[in-house]
């Protein structure tokens, strides 16, 4: 567990730096984020995967599975890997507030 | 960008230049002496492997250790066998000797080859994971300890013996298909915190985790509930979502199944089955469970005929048969109740008294 800070303000993630509250989440908090994963810039494209990856959590309360989210964002696996470099899990789901990926991870 | 995607190191790079020469083309072996095998080559060629018991989870001067023995008496070339045991691989026949001198000054056990009880196959228990309901290394340890003359073949035994530990019943490693199983199971239904629940974890992943289908979406806290009647304890929904607990130090501990084995030799591969449903932890030495595996190999090895696994002896003798001469009382967890159990309930008049 610890902080981050964004804009001044601290927010809580655990030690895989996971939001614990999903109520904070924020833009703001992506641009933090984005810079610990690698990304310079947020483009487009990164929004259309995390905007993606909000919507189907809120409609089904789950992830989507890789593949759905190839197919309904067009982006292939490579693709999401260039975009974010550490994977759609500990990536893309990261900065879009998803809680952790659990199992035999 | 770090160089990556380029795979293990090709094995070929690694192995001993009369491996590289008799790839393929070995005409047979020999067991000279517990744990030691000949190898002989089309080509006349020899390689002597010396076996030694390796406790899996090892540091990295015991590492260093050895590849020190292989620089002495294998021009460095060793290799780890697929129940972790480390072998040496001596292509010189007057190195042979002194290698085995060395090891047994040093500590190191020898054995686990043909007809023995070889390394335990085991997980990695409260030593790392979160699941654990039970130790690996501990328990290993432990019933290595009371077994170690069948791992150097000071008795023998009728056919190998294989021994698996688990320390949850996700049962990562070979608990289902070995001769005598360990495996760490709960006893009580967990615990589910719906604050912690709301944000943490897939509300559908959660209940769709569930073999018997015991939990259900608990709309005013926005969490799910257990139906303890219908939960087995299997702790498969605190796996996928870390707000469900179910450890308990008093009642958690493990079962003992038997009778597993994945070679066609002879007979189909089996799954193990449930021996004795519940022994406690009681570390650090699992005194219970040392002295209930060392009871079954002993009524297997008394009874067994040459080369009959501890499943196939139990086939012929029949299960009941089993239960009479081991002493192990049978009750009613011993009956299957999921899906489709009916195929292992008895179906004919054919029985023993
Ligand atoms: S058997 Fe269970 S507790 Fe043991 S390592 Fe595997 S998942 Fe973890
Ligand atoms: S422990 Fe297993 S059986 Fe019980 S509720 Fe969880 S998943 Fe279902």
């Amino acid at each position: 567990m610890g902080d981050i800070l964004v804009k001044g303000v601290a927010i809580e993630v655990d030690e895989d730096g996971f939001i614990v509250d999903p109520a904070v989440w924020s833009t703001d908090l992506v641009e933090v984020f984005a810079k610990d994963e690698g990304i310079e810039a947020l483009t487009e494209q990164h929004w259309k995967v995390i905007n993606y990856l909000r919507d189907y959590f809120k409609q089904y309360g789950i992830a989507p599975m890789i593949r759905k989210l190839c197919k309904d964002t067009g982006f292939s696996l490579k693709e999401i890997y260039e975009l974010f470099p550490s994977g759609p899990a500990k990536g893309a789901c990261k900065l879009a507030g998803l809680p952790k990926p659990t199992g035999c991870v | 960008m770090a160089r990556n995607d380029f795979g293990p190191p090709d094995y070929r790079e690694l192995i001993p230049p009369v491996i590289q020469k008799n790839y393929g083309q070995w005409k047979y072996h020999t067991i000279p002496r517990p744990g030691v095998l000949k190898h002989v080559s089309d080509t006349g060629d020899v390689l002597y492997s010396v076996r030694i018991a390796s406790p899996r989870l090892v540091s990295s001067e015991y590492i260093r250790s050895i590849s020190d023995i292989a620089d002495t008496y294998c021009d460095g070339y060793l290799r780890f066998t697929t129940r972790n045991n480390a072998e040496f691989l001596v292509s010189d026949e007057s190195k042979l000797e002194p290698l085995i001198k060395d090891l047994v000054a040093k500590g190191y056990m020898i054995g686990g080859g043909g007809h023995s009880i070889s390394n335990v196959v085991h997980t990695q228990g409260w030593i790392h994971c979160k699941s654990a309901v039970t130790d690996a290394s501990g328990i290993v340890k432990d019933v290595m300890d009371e077994l170690h003359p069948y791992f150097t073949g000071e008795i023998k035994v009728p056919a190998r013996l294989r021994i698996a530990v688990a320390c949850c019943v996700n049962m990562c490693g070979a608990c289902h298909c070995s001769d005598i199983s360990i495996v760490g199971i709960h006893r009580t239904p967990p615990r589910v915190n719906d604050e912690l629940l709301v944000g943490r974890c897939e509300i559908p992943t959660t209940i769709a985790a569930c073999p018997t289908g015991a939990i259900r979406p608990n709309p005013k806290t926005k969490s799910v509930e257990i139906n303890h009647e219908k939960c087995m304890m299997c702790a498969n929904c605190t796996v996928v979502c870390p707000a469900i607990k179910i450890m308990d130090p008093v009642n958690d501990g493990v079962s003992i199944w038997v009778g597993g084995k994945v070679s066609n030799a002879r007979t189909a591969p089996k799954f193990s089955r449930l021996a004795i449903p519940y022994l406690p932890n009681n570390p650090p030495r699992w005194p219970e469970v040392t002295n209930a595996v060392k009871h079954l190999v002993e009524v297997w090895a008394a009874s067994a005929r040459e080369g009959e696994r501890m499943g196939e002896w139990i086939d012929r003798i029949g299960w009941e048969r089993f239960f009479e001469k081991t002493g192990l009382p049978f009750t009613d967890k011993h009956i299957d109740d999921f899906t489709h159990a009916t195929t292992t309930f008895r179906s004919t008049t054919q029985f023993r008294f």
